[in-house]
């Protein structure tokens, strides 16, 4: 069932010669144009300019010059980097993690119930919270973590101010609020399939492994693709937790892509070159969200 | 033969006591941290400081002093302003753009669709850029409509995505016997199709509604002394050289009290928004 035949499943409609699907979508269409689509084109044409916020009107042309430049800015590519090292370590961890939880937590009762809901809450976190709450718990003498790994022999240390460190706790942060996101996808997925394939994934001693890999996995395999996507595209933009929890540092150990298009542009002013990484960014997540879109997560199912 | 029973019985079980414990532990790391914000709003910030993490004597002296900061509840005042409004915005325009979308056939209309669903994901930081420049002219910046409409921005595209299924199930019949009674266009869709799709309103307002409320990036860089939200607010309160944890955590908590009441009261509709759209960061 694809999205095209979604949209087309109402025949053509005699509405008295005037076009009433225009008044209806029209609003939407002005509002879109004017906050999403408008702004975008401006920002390909920002994009070409040596730009400083605070002197718009001296302005210099470059064309394709902040393009040219990105790939000679170090500190461009480090944060490229960085966020290549994120998506490929954090979403993995919270696919695989959501994935056995989900058979885990596939059992009748009240107390699983219980921890599926409750699963729910880091996910709703606001973002802001979630990442002061790990800068918290890892203060030096009285955030929690640190505490116990002060116990642990690890000593009194400003642990966000190991760069390999906060990296690390950067990711542990988006894995815990993010995979039960991956739980809750996965286990819906699961609980769709039929009785005999949920069976099947019942935890308890014979060849559990064998029925998972061969049954279970290639069942929920359009599902997983569909949430992955859904994550990456998230995880690729990912900028407030990261942002009040580390602000990019120390030094830019941390500083993620969004972070550093931010850095550029409302630090150091110069949005004609952030814009033209704000494209490069865009362009990425538009691809990704067309193959979301296309795969017509939404569409299944739900049709009278 | 009945010991071999006996036993695959007690294998059962012993398994089972395992999956409970796992699921035990699974559960406890997963709310330690929330855990840690809500017991650290009922410390105070120089108990935080110098009793360690596990000194618990509960006082209300941070609620206190978060719930006289007229900085904060202004915050919080034009967070729950923007919210609601950009909600019923993007409902209302998002339902109408919706139904015109499922119910009607023309030209252009998968190009408007592919329009409006792919939007859905532009990186806030690439959008932010553009629309700092043209709030600026437009002196939208720092005001609540300016905010809103950023707000708008991601939840319209968000409500059309979510709502199409929901207008695309009710069957035909409907607006036939509809038209047949007499109803115009307008008519069919306020009275027959806004109920029919209500469970679908009631998950995208839910989401629309929390996506706005948990909306840092556009806050930060759109708003700064009179529009600025609470996510700003209690970023603010790590202030330069001495964090007031007790005091940022009390606000987080009492921000986070609307985002746990409906998660946990609307589960279900939560998990189908979640499950349709993903979310924002």
């Amino acid at each position: 069932m694809s999205s095209a035949s979604l949209l087309g499943n109402s025949k053509t409609k005699k509405s008295g010669g005037a076009c009433p699907h225009w008044f209806f979508i029209i609003p939407a269409l002005v509002i879109v144009f004017a906050i999403l689509i408008f702004p975008v084109i401006y920002s390909v044409y920002m994009a070409t300019f040596e730009w400083h916020l605070f002197y718009s009107a001296e302005r210099k042309f470059v064309g394709v010059g902040n393009f040219i430049q990105l790939f000679r800015d170090k500190e461009f590519l480090h944060s490229l980097w960085l966020q290549f090292g994120f998506v490929v370590i954090a979403l993995p961890i919270e696919t695989v993690l959501g994935f056995f939880v989900a058979l885990l937590l596939n059992r009748e009762g009240k107390f699983y119930a219980l921890v599926r809901s409750l699963l729910l809450l880091p996910v709703f976190i606001l973002p802001v919270i979630s990442g002061l709450t790990w800068r918290l718990m890892l203060q030096p003498g009285y955030g929690i973590i640190s505490f116990i790994l002060e116990k642990l022999g690890f000593g009194v240390k400003a642990w966000l101010a190991e760069p390999d460190f906060a990296y690390g706790m950067v990711i542990v942060q988006d894995v815990w609020r993010m995979w039960p996101f991956m739980f809750m996808f996965i286990y819906a997925g699961l609980t769709g399939l039929p009785k005999e394939i949920i069976e099947a994934a019942e935890i308890d001693g014979a060849r559990f492994w064998t029925r998972v890999f061969k049954i279970i996995l290639p069942q929920l395999r359009p599902t997983i693709a569909t949430a992955f996507l859904l994550r990456l595209v998230d995880a690729l933009r990912i900028f407030s937790e990261v942002y009040v929890m580390t602000g990019g540092g120390p030094g830019n150990a941390t500083m993620l892509l969004s972070l550093y298009i931010n850095k550029q542009a409302f630090e150091f002013f110069n949005i004609g070159y952030a814009a033209a990484m704000g494209v490069v960014l865009l362009v990425l997540a538009l691809t990704l969200s067309f193959f979301i879109v296309r795969g017509n997560i939404q569409f299944e199912g739900e049709r009278g | 033969m009945k010991a071999n029973v006996g036993r695959k019985r007690g294998k059962k079980m012993v398994v089972s006591f395992i999956l409970f414990i796992v699921s035990l532990i699974v559960l406890i790391v997963e709310l330690m941290p929330i855990m840690v914000v809500i017991t650290s709003g009922f410390k105070r910030d120089i108990d935080i400081w110098v009793r360690g993490p596990f000194c618990f004597k509960p006082t209300l002296q941070s609620y206190k002093e978060v719930l006289s900061n007229t900085d904060f509840l202004m915050s919080l005042k034009n967070s729950l302003l923007v919210g609601v409004s950009s909600t019923v915005i993007s409902i209302i325009v998002g339902a109408m753009a919706s139904y015109g979308l499922t119910r009607y056939v023309f030209r252009f209309k998968e190009a408007i669709a592919y329009t409006f669903l792919g939007f859905r994901m532009v990186p806030q930081i690439s959008l932010v850029i553009p629309l700092y420049v043209m709030f600026n002219y437009l002196r939208l910046r720092d005001t609540l409509t300016g905010i809103i409409l950023a707000h708008v921005s991601f939840n319209i595209p968000y409500v059309i995505w979510l709502l199409l299924p929901f207008f695309a199930a009710v069957p035909r019949d409907y607006e036939e016997a509809a038209r047949v009674d007499g109803a115009t266009e307008k008519q069919i869709f306020w009275r027959v199709f806004f109920p029919l799709v209500s469970p679908g309103l009631v998950v995208a307002s839910v989401f629309a509604f929390l996506m706005s409320w948990n909306e840092f990036l556009y806050a930060l860089i759109l708003t700064s002394v009179n529009a600025r939200t609470a996510p700003v607010a209690v970023n603010g309160l790590l202030g330069q050289y001495a964090p007031k944890w007790g005091q940022l955590t009390a606000a987080g908590t009492i921000m986070l009290i609307p985002v746990f009441v409906i998660t946990l009261s609307l589960q279900r509709y939560i998990i189908k928004g979640l499950i349709s759209g993903g979310i924002k960061g």
